[in-house]
């Protein structure tokens, strides 16, 4: 992971050494972007989330502790979470939408690209896609992957080990 | 980088390489809309620090401060409470000083509370200096217990025979004695009557058939009374007179004669017995009732061994710890079905939350 290089501020009272916000925000911009494409698997989307989810931590930059994790984790989990009321505000517009007009087809943007790589990862799931974002990409470590997505360290692991596969067959077959 | 790590890109190492290599850094307008945020201020709220004190750690420092609290609240507890003798008698002085004024001013019962558990040392200041005289010419009720330490068995039996003495060649007498011995210790109970004029003296002189530890004294003022007692039997006695007169005089029917002679004998029943109280309170008003209670220094020194100040606080300080205990207890016992609805409540709301991300994930 590549290390920030910032300026350190200090809270009186708990002594924290905190990097500043707009370093972090620098140095872990692509992180987050990433993880939220292949959360999203919408580029659109995940643009629009990536500038949301900087917003909230603009916002509560004060509560974040470094002792606690890492600032990527720290983002990756707050991405999470919008990218979580993101869903569920579209899936209730999708319900109202599907009410008054069921037979229009909606139009969605190509999520990864044209590239066989690119399909395979579409036809993972959000969930799958997630893990490997985490683990791949954005190199976590399992614990706080794990604590991220709020599962075990187990879990983590069995849901990347099984993503990956899946994702090999997919590639493997393409080429075949 | 971990072993799993290692392992995944051992094991799927092409497949790892191609995911690093997609074009997934972010655009620029997206960049230059989070540059735009700039740095936020940072004025810190008692929020923010609550919400950075995860609650394992918070319970890490709060259970050793609360257990290092109580103990330090036991140990000034015991401390406090074990060591407070002298004022103690101080206190046990001005009650002394308060009864005497009470009596003297003639207003009812005053009793002093038993002082005798609660001073087991002897008294600093020696009680005959400050005993209560009775005001000549009131009738009173004078009551009074003193422990006294001698100093072995044999003293006792002697001390035992003194206050005897004391109370015959004070005019009084001994209403009871009990004097037992076990072993190396022994006490002496003895109830002596002394007359209430003379009882100022007989104190002094009993006091010093040892060491004080304990004293107790209970005036109870009998004047009105005595007086209430005089005036019944007065008016008894005219009615007596009246009735005797008028059977005598008048002729009178059969019925009402009947009438007034049981009359007569009802109040002649009623003079008795009122004649027979003010007699018991005139005869409580002249002797005083003064119980003593020798005891020698062995069976002083068994009640005080093991009781050294460091031990009272000891117990004083354990005591308390036990009553904090109980109160967790209780609170525990009391809350418990709260915190378990609440861990529910908690695990259903963790539950629930996961299975609708999970949800949201497999419908994105």
């Amino acid at each position: 992971m590549k290390a920030v290089n910032a300026v350190t501020t200090s809270w009186p009272g708990l002594r924290v050494d905190r990097p500043t916000f707009s370093a972090v925000a620098e140095s872990e911009l692509d992180a987050v972007h990433r993880y939220l494409l292949f959360l999203t698997g919408n580029r659109a989307v995940a643009e629009d989330l990536t500038g949301e989810t900087f917003e909230k931590a603009f916002r509560v930059w004060r509560r974040f502790d470094p002792r606690r994790g890492t600032p990527r984790a720290w983002l990756c989990g707050i991405a999470r979470t919008t990218a979580l009321d993101h869903f569920r505000s579209e899936e209730r517009r999708r319900r109202r939408e599907e009410k008054y007009a069921r037979d229009v087809p909606e139009l969605e943007e190509p999520a990864f690209g044209p590239g066989d790589l690119e399909s395979a990862l579409a036809r993972l799931s959000a969930a799958e896609r997630e893990v490997v974002a985490l683990r791949v990409l954005l190199e976590l470590d399992g614990p706080t992957v794990a604590r991220v997505l709020g599962i075990s360290t187990t879990a983590c692991s069995t849901r990347l080990s099984r993503a990956l596969k899946r994702l090999e067959e997919m590639m493997r077959d393409v080429r075949d | 980088m971990s072993a799993t790590n290692v392992d995944f890109e051992r094991e799927f190492e092409e497949l790892v390489r191609d995911l690093r290599a997609l074009p997934t850094a972010a655009p620029q307008q997206v960049r230059e809309h989070v540059r735009a945020l700039g740095e936020p201020a940072q004025p810190r709220t008692l929020h923010d620090l609550l919400l950075l004190l995860s609650w394992r750690r918070s319970l890490l420092v709060l259970a050793p401060v609360c257990v290092l609290g109580l103990a330090s609240a036991a140990v000034i507890h015991g401390i406090i409470h074990s060591g407070g003798n002298s004022k103690q008698t101080a206190a046990a002085g001005q009650l002394d000083t308060q009864v005497h004024r009470g009596a003297v001013e003639g207003s009812g019962t005053t009793t002093t509370p038993v002082l005798g558990q609660a001073l087991p040392q002897p008294l600093a200041k020696p009680w005959s200096a400050v005993v209560p005289t009775p005001v000549p010419g009131r009738y009173q009720g004078y009551e009074a217990s003193l422990t006294v330490r001698v100093k072995d068995v044999d003293t006792l039996h002697d001390r035992t025979a003194k206050a005897t003495q004391l109370a015959r060649s004070f005019g009084g007498y001994v209403a009871s004695v009990d004097e037992s011995t076990n072993g190396g210790g022994g006490q002496s109970d003895l109830v002596l009557r002394i007359p209430v004029a003379r009882v100022e003296d007989a104190y002094f002189q009993l006091a010093k058939l040892g060491t004080v530890t304990a004293q107790h004294l209970s005036i109870k003022d009998l004047d009105q009374v005595v007086q209430s007692q005089r005036r019944r039997i007065v008016q008894l006695k005219v009615l007596i007179a009246r009735i005797g007169e008028t059977l005598k005089s008048s002729p009178l029917p059969a019925d009402v004669r009947l009438r007034l002679a049981l009359q007569r004998d009802a109040a002649r029943q009623e003079l008795a017995r009122v004649t027979g109280s003010n007699k018991a309170t005139l005869r409580q008003a002249s002797l005083s009732r003064i119980s003593l209670t020798l005891t020698s220094q062995q069976a002083a020194a068994v009640k005080k061994g093991g009781m050294s100040r460091i031990e009272r606080a000891a117990r004083d300080a354990g005591s308390f710890l036990a009553g904090a205990g109980a109160v967790a207890l209780f609170v525990l016992i009391v809350v418990s079905p709260l915190i378990v609805l609440v861990l529910a409540w908690m695990l259903g709301t963790r539950a629930y939350r996961r299975r609708e991300e999970r949800r949201l994930l497999s419908a994105a």
